[in-house]
Order: structure tokens, then sequence, then C-alpha cells
């Protein structure tokens, strides 16, 4: 699995089709007709992801925002956003 | 050349081809929505009898269905048909009352959903999914129990986005059902029902709802072997994902952007109303009763009906 450098670059994909749905956001990828729904910090994280910006850049938005430390916060990230990769939700460069 | 004027989707329509499954007008004088025009030439042949063939453009649809007829759907306002050589009013309209009429409802910002609608105490009741599951049968029984029908086949959602309202509402279509040959033997609908194609059209006479209702729930019906029906109202995004699973022939669609606001409308439209998964056994004899199912949950679920409830058959 790849884990994600303070420097790499994450941008949404733009493939996706997305609606506001209660306390989530609805994506639906175009291309493989794909359903997610994201919640809670997935969704802060999916919105904040608009603007393309670094791996630290986010981790430092997400601390200003939860009682986290950068530290478990980068942790955190790892994973989601390896699993957000796979599935083509997220561009990495 | 002579027209009728007819109410359909919440639209006035004028059309050179007569059309008795549409409402007529009430103010025929009033300047029509929609035109639709019958266009004495006659197309040229490109594919092979009964293959259809269309595309999508922006503002503009076109379809051939070989041996019967070219049709033209611009800006969500005008239709031009020019018939094939021999081609049968009954084929044409079909067509044209189906397809075109699809495509003309996207070219206008509406959510068509295809199944059937009726008209209950508690708001407009639509029933989806896969075909030949008995979204029509289910309507027509409720027919028969003096609920209005607002449409079968294409249901029309209006939202905030299609018509700056805030309610989101089903429009009223057609006042024809179409049924299958098992149902329609078993509801007993007199020989006035015309063999169309491989449905039988019941003229449904004063049981039409013609004005718009707003939208309560949409039910995607589900079969199975065996046991009670299941009425489940369904939480989180897979309300969105059965919303655009049961779009009128989607892929009259090709364009992102509208993509994009159907979508959006999805969500809108799960977020205002209940989206409800009914499966039941899939057995004409039990139609009646999953009717009366039907009934009982949406009063558990919604509450008491309004006062103003359909007189029933059985008082």
């Amino acid at each position: 699995m790849r884990s994600f450098q303070p420097g790499d670059k994450l941008s949404r994909t733009e493939k996706m089709l997305s609606t506001d749905l209660d306390q989530e956001t609805v994506l639906m990828s175009i291309e493989a007709g794909a359903y997610y729904g994201m919640a809670g910090t997935a969704r802060t994280i999916w919105e904040k992801l608009q603007t393309p910006m670094t791996f630290a850049a986010l981790v430092d938005e997400l601390v200003k925002q939860y009682a986290i430390t950068p530290e478990a916060c980068a942790a955190e990230l790892q994973g989601f956003l390896g699993e957000m990769e796979r599935e083509g939700l997220l561009h990495v460069e | 050349m002579s027209s009728g004027d007819y109410y359909t989707f919440g639209l006035h329509i004028r059309s050179e081809i007569l059309c008795p499954e549409l409402m007529i007008h009430a103010q025929p004088g009033a300047e029509p929505e929609v035109t639709i025009r019958l266009l004495s030439q006659v197309p040229e042949v490109t594919e092979s009898l009964e293959k259809k063939y269309y595309e999508v453009e922006p503002r503009t649809f076109r379809m051939s269905v070989g041996g019967v007829a070219h049709y033209l759907v611009e800006d969500g306002n005008r239709i031009s048909v020019e018939p094939a050589e021999g081609a049968t009013l009954e084929k044409i309209r079909l067509f044209l009352l189906g397809s075109a009429m699809g495509a003309l409802l996207y070219q206008r910002g509406l959510f068509p959903l295809h199944g059937s609608a009726i008209e209950t105490p508690w708001g407009a009741m639509i029933f989806v999914g896969p075909q030949g599951v008995g979204k029509s049968t289910l309507g027509s029984q409720f027919h028969r129990k003096g609920y209005k029908v607002l449409s079968d086949d294409v249901c029309a959602v209006t939202t905030a986005a299609s018509v700056g309202a805030s309610v989101m509402e089903v429009l009223p279509a057609l006042a024809h059902f179409r049924l299958c040959t098992d149902a329609f033997e078993r509801l007993g609908v007199p020989e006035s029902g015309i063999f169309h194609v491989d449905k039988f059209v019941v003229p449904l006479g004063e049981g039409y709802c013609s004005h718009p209702v707003p939208l309560k729930a949409i039910h995607v019906l589900g079969n199975q072997e065996s046991g009670d029906p299941i009425f489940e109202v369904l939480r989180g995004f897979d309300r969105v994902k059965y919303l655009l699973e049961n779009l009128y022939r989607p892929e009259y669609l090709e364009r992102q952007s509208t993509q994009s606001d159907l979508m959006r409308m999805a969500g809108a439209i799960a977020q205002q109303s209940a989206v409800i998964k009914v499966t039941r056994r899939r057995d004409t004899a039990l139609i009646p009763a999953t009717v009366d199912f039907l009934e009982s949950a949406w009063e558990e679920t919604f509450g008491p009906p309004r006062a103003s409830a359909p007189k029933k058959e059985n008082g």
C-alpha cells in the first residue's frame, strides 16, 4: 500500500457526480457507475480537496478543525486516502 | 391541418397527430408549450426494419424507428414526426408518447422515472422497478379501488431546479394503462381495452388525476418466491442509486452537465420524499392483498389519511 508523503499533491477526481442527502455527500462515479456516501470527517476531507492541496496542508487544515495531533491525523489519513485512491476518487501527484 | 390540444406532464401540447390516450386541454385557445408537427416527407430508411436508432445532442434528440417514423425533439418544446410509408398511427404514437416524450422531459429539466403513479390521501405514490415487476398492474388495482391514476410507464417529477417551486410534484400524464395479458385477464377489464404491441391499453375513463400532486414516496418493487410482503423505508445513499437506476431511458442523456443536474435532483427528491423497498410475491391473485398491505403500511408510516380518502369498493 502507498504511503503518502507530506509533499504529495492531492486532488479530487473530476469524473464524479455528487449530491447532498441528509448529512451525507453522495458520489457517483460516471465511469464505474459505483456509489459512495461520505459522512462526517470523510465529507469534510472531500470538501477540502475541492481545492488541490498537499498532504501536509490537508493535515494542517484538519488539525485546526478537530481535536487531534498532527501525527495521529496523518496516520488516520493514510488509510482513508489510500482507500479513496483505490476507488478512483483521488488523484495524487 | 387539423390538430388537437392536450394536457400531459403538466404541459399544454398542440399536436397534429391526434392522441386519444391524452387528456383534452381545457383551454385550447391558449398558446401551447409544446407543438407536435406531422411532416409529410418520408424519412430515409437508414436502419433495418424495427431497429431503433437515436442520437442525442444538446437540446436536440433524433430517433428513427424503421417502418414507423423519424422523430426530432428540440429545445423541450417541439417534436417533428416524419412517418414511414404504411406506418399505423397507433405505432407512431407509441414511440411519440414514449421515447420522444421521454427525451422532451429531459430537455425540460424534469426527472422522468420509469413507473406508474397514483394519487392517495398522503400524496402521490410512485411505483418503479424492473421490466415486468408489476408496476402498471399494481397501479391498475389501486385504480379499481377508487384511487386516481397520475401516470403509467413514465412519471415526471418536478424539482425546484426544473420549475422554480419548493414542492416536488408528480405531473399527470396519460389517461390510459398498458397491462400485460395475464393481469388484464385477472383484473377483468371489459373489452374496451385494445391489444397494443405486447400490452393491452385500458382507457381510464374518469379514473385519472388531472392536476399535479405533491410527491410522497417512491416504491421500488421487487419479487420474492415466498413469505409475507416487506415494506422497508430506505436510509442512506442507496436512495439516490435507486432513483437514478429507475430513470426512464437514461441513455437519452449523454451530456455530463445534464447528468450532474439529475444527480442533484435525485438527492433533492430522496431528501424530500420517502424511498421505500417493497418486496412481495409476483402472483396476480395476490394483487388486491398487496394493495391492502400498502394502505396499512402507509398509515403506519405516514399517519392516518386525510378525511378525503377515496371511496373504497367494499365500504
